[in-house]
């Protein structure tokens, strides 16, 4: 019965919601409209579980004094810190919310994202080599996107944006299509699967 | 042969103190880089330039970027806005990035405070409410984005600041995706695609993209099939859009992209000299230790 309730449901709102798709009548809208709000709703649940199961797991870090366990204290602080900031003193552009969040967390992000440039750079000249025809080729490729994209690639050579521009639209929108035709009949069936319930593992548990 | 060896062996320390010095002079030695224009940030500035005011519709901006990503999407958005803005075109901002609102909220700012510095007359005026609104963040995206399509403020009932979302002005008009003349999504992550999923292949909602330079391949067979009307792509994109905002005399002067794109040539610069002396080293010692494996 625990796993026939949850497939039964699955079954009746998956097909349902296939079929309201391709039927515009206003019982089929309102119906969409209906499960719509409450997917909304449980999303919102689904934070509070996220929040809960972080709380529980950096708590016992900093009980148990595990390695690193100060880390654990800053990420709860700072998770409820920035809560209580803006549950209490608002979150509009001149709270101090907004302040924490403009001079402190974007120069952070920006600044772990800005470090990529020096791995990027240093791994580009170690690992860049034309070891292979395969290598050579993908070389190409990226030098010719890499000056064409430039500003003063048209100066190089007046060719190279055009023949930048057609790898990106031709060979790479080919490969990308193909990527996204496999990933899509996959999650056709992956869908399937789960609506017909023949993939289970959702249900979680071992019976 | 020992030349050839040292090649293949650069400090790395070096390598990170001349991309330091090559990011940083731009921003001290003022120079411009003509930009050629990709023909998808074009088709995305033509899409805004042939709307009008009195279309009745809104562009809906989907400001889904994170602060990582901040310096590659911040100006796109801060384009967006300003032609948008320019033309008298109504503008419903939204989020489904949690981390976006603030950078949303900065974007508006951005824009309205610099627009509304040369504003002589009321209605001139960028007017929260009256000119835009911003929805904020919400949960649930894919079902949300869906709701959208019947109702906006069935998704949103309030908006960031708390108001009534039906209460405003703007609201009385924009009420589903047939009240939005295109919806141009700024993210560092998929969501364009559901956007395409699900307003798009549901409601023919049209679309437009600015996205960061990795993420950009992925939706050029979309720009193929006219499913995006245009894209902007990585900081050389919005360097583009702020240079048809100049041309088209929408703005005095280029902003931050087109600053940043200059770090990013000379980078790219770097990195291209950087491979080539690596292979010339590779290419002369491998040869080297071919023999001596031979001999």
């Amino acid at each position: 019965m625990k796993k026939i309730i949850p497939l039964l449901f699955c079954l009746i709102i998956g097909i349902s919601m296939v079929f309201q798709f391709f039927i515009p009548h206003p019982v089929s809208t309102k119906l969409n409209t209906t499960i719509n709000k409450w997917v909304v709703v449980l999303s919102a649940f689904a934070l509070v579980l996220g929040i809960g199961n972080l709380t529980s797991h950096h708590i016992t870090m900093i009980k148990r004094k595990k390695s690193d366990w100060g880390y654990s204290l800053v990420t709860l602080l700072s998770m409820f810190g920035m809560a209580i900031i803006g549950l209490f003193f608002g979150i509009d552009e001149k709270s101090l919310y907004q302040k924490i969040y403009l001079n402190i967390l974007t120069p952070l992000g920006a600044t772990m994202f800005a470090l990529l440039a020096y791995y990027m750079t240093s791994a580009a000249y170690r690992a860049f080599r034309t070891r292979s025809l395969e290598a050579g080729l993908l070389l190409g490729a990226a030098f010719v996107v890499m000056i064409g994209f430039m500003p003063i690639g048209q100066f190089i050579h007046p060719y190279f944006p055009g023949f930048a521009e057609w790898l990106m639209r031709i060979p790479n929108m080919a490969s990308q299509r193909g990527i996204l035709l496999g990933v899509a009949f996959g999650s056709v069936a992956t869908a399937l699967k789960i609506i017909l319930g023949i993939e289970r593992s959702w249900l979680g548990g071992k019976e | 042969m020992k030349f050839f060896y040292a090649l293949t062996r650069i400090d790395r320390r070096l390598i990170y103190l001349v991309l330091t010095v090559l990011v940083i002079l731009p921003f001290f030695l003022k120079f411009s880089i003509p930009q050629n224009i990709m023909p998808q940030t074009k088709k995305l500035f033509d899409f805004i330039e042939r709307l009008s005011p009195d279309d009745n519709k809104a562009v809906l901006v989907s400001i889904d970027y994170t602060p990582q990503t901040m310096p590659e999407c911040h100006p796109m958005a801060i384009s967006i806005l300003t032609h948008c803005f320019k033309k008298k075109i109504p503008v419903l901002g939204v989020s489904f990035d949690p981390q976006a609102p603030g950078l949303a909220i900065e974007a508006f700012n951005t824009v309205i405070k610099n627009l509304n510095a040369q504003a002589k007359t009321y209605s001139d005026s960028i007017i929260y409410g009256r000119d835009y609104v911003y929805l904020g963040w919400k949960s649930g995206r894919i079902a949300a984005l869906m709701e959208m399509g019947e109702k906006i403020s069935n998704v949103f009932p309030r908006d960031y600041y708390n108001n009534y979302t039906d209460s405003l002005p703007l609201m009385e008009r924009i009420k589903n995706y047939r009240d939005v003349s295109i919806a141009i999504i700024l993210a560092a992550a998929d969501y364009p695609q559901e956007w395409l999923m699900y307003a798009q292949a549901r409601y023919g909602l049209k679309l437009g993209a600015g996205l960061t330079a990795v993420m950009a391949p992925k939706y050029y067979p979309f720009l193929q099939t006219g499913q995006l009307s245009g894209m902007m792509s990585g900081m050389k994109g919005a360097a583009e859009y702020e240079n048809l905002l100049l041309t088209a005399g929408y703005t005095e002067e280029t902003g931050k992209a087109e600053i940043g794109m200059n770090s990013q040539t000379l980078i790219h610069l770097l990195i291209i000299i950087l491979i080539i002396i690596g292979n010339i080293g590779y290419m002369a010692t491998r040869k080297q230790s071919v023999k001596r494996q031979n001999g």
